[in-house]
């Protein structure tokens, strides 16, 4: 899921400054599961920021609403009499979905409520980790189903490197496991080792984010 | 400041009550202070939604009653309560409306007399802070 974090509520407060009524958008899919951007999020957010608003001085009303998919314009549109009535809109979705509600509604001043940060799984309860770099040209194929691109701090197509510590975990953050090393141990446990020292062709790095904004296109499913 | 009544709200589980006793919901008058009785299957109902609409309606404080650990009918349900309590106390001081409107306690067979001194002792914690910044608003 793409995952993101509320950003600091001073923050909000300061876009939120000399506007009387705004409309706080949430949405249901991506951001909800990460427990940024839902419903219970949006319901949570919405008395907080009505809260600090008040306690700075600039009362304000907020009105709230989440969309299944902020990132369709089908969803978007059915906020479309809400936003009219709003001075500015606060999305909580990711940086997708906010985009796509500044494009439609764009005489209304749209702010972030939240950063997003990454493509992660949720591992456990509580505890969302990285996955996936979005970087174009996978190479889970070669790393026995573990990404170097997103799970190592160097992103390092030929771990591990020096700083692995003595208890497998990386030098960067000692709450990350080395992914080398959990890439190694299953080579291992596969009877593969050998496969990880094969000179392989250079990663295609022009495909990924660095490469300039994407365009995707499909001929066979325009109409 | 004096004359600040404290109006909590207390949500509480129904299986903190004393065996047989009826559970009571709606206003009741304590010693310098209201509260507003609300009964819940489960402490572990209480959601940050929750808790916050009742701020922003202008409560002062609000209690909830829980049940003691390891003495929940779902095991965790108190625990979870808890956390988000937690949670939500920090948020209230970020904006600035003070981490003691919102508090949780634990207790068994509670009577009325109870979880009337419970939401005495928010109101308490709340006095220093003031009338709630949205009352009226």
């Amino acid at each position: 899921m793409i995952t993101a974090e509320w950003k600091p509520i001073e923050e909000m407060v300061g876009y939120l400054r000399g506007h009387r009524k705004v409309l706080l958008i949430g949405c249901a899919t991506c951001v909800a599961e990460c427990a940024a951007g839902g419903e219970r999020e949006v319901e949570t957010l919405a008395p907080l920021l009505a809260m600090a608003m008040q306690n700075d001085g600039n009362p304000i009303e907020i009105v709230s609403a989440t969309l299944e998919r902020q990132c369709e314009p089908e969803f978007v549109a059915s906020i479309a009499e809400q936003a009219a009535e709003a001075e500015a809109i606060v999305s909580v979705s990711c940086g997708i979905g906010m985009q796509l509600v500044a494009d439609t509604y764009a005489d209304t001043p749209l702010y972030p409520g939240v950063n997003t940060t990454s493509l992660s799984i949720r591992e456990e309860p509580g505890l969302w980790t990285s996955r996936c770099a979005a970087c174009g040209d996978c190479v889970l194929g070669l790393t026995f189903g573990l990404c170097p691109v997103a799970r190592c701090a160097k992103s390092l197509m030929n771990g591990p490197c020096g700083g692995t510590r003595e208890n497998g975990m990386c030098e960067i953050n000692e709450d990350t496991p080395c992914i080398w090393r959990l890439i190694v141990e299953r080579a291992t446990a596969r009877g593969q080792l050998e496969s990880l020292v094969e000179v392989k062709p250079p990663k295609n790095w022009s495909n990924s984010p660095a490469g300039g904004p994407k365009r995707m296109l499909r001929e066979d499913l325009r109409s | 400041m004096e004359s600040f009544q404290p109006e909590v709200t207390l949500l509480y589980c129904r299986q903190c009550l004393a065996s047989g006793a009826k559970p009571v919901e709606g206003r009741r008058a304590g010693e310098g202070f209201s509260a507003r009785l609300v009964v819940l299957p489960c402490s572990s109902k209480v959601q940050l939604p929750h808790l916050m609409r009742l701020l922003q309606a202008g409560s002062d404080a609000v209690q909830i009653a829980a049940c003691p650990e390891k003495a929940c009918q779902h095991l965790v349900g108190s625990n979870r309560a808890e956390n988000r309590v937690k949670y939500g106390q920090d948020l209230l001081e970020t904006v600035g409306m003070g981490a003691g409107r919102l508090g949780l306690e634990r207790g068994a067979g509670l009577s009325l007399d109870d979880l009337l001194e419970l939401a005495g002792r928010r109101a308490e914690a709340v006095r220093a802070l003031g009338p709630n910044p949205m009352k009226g608003v």
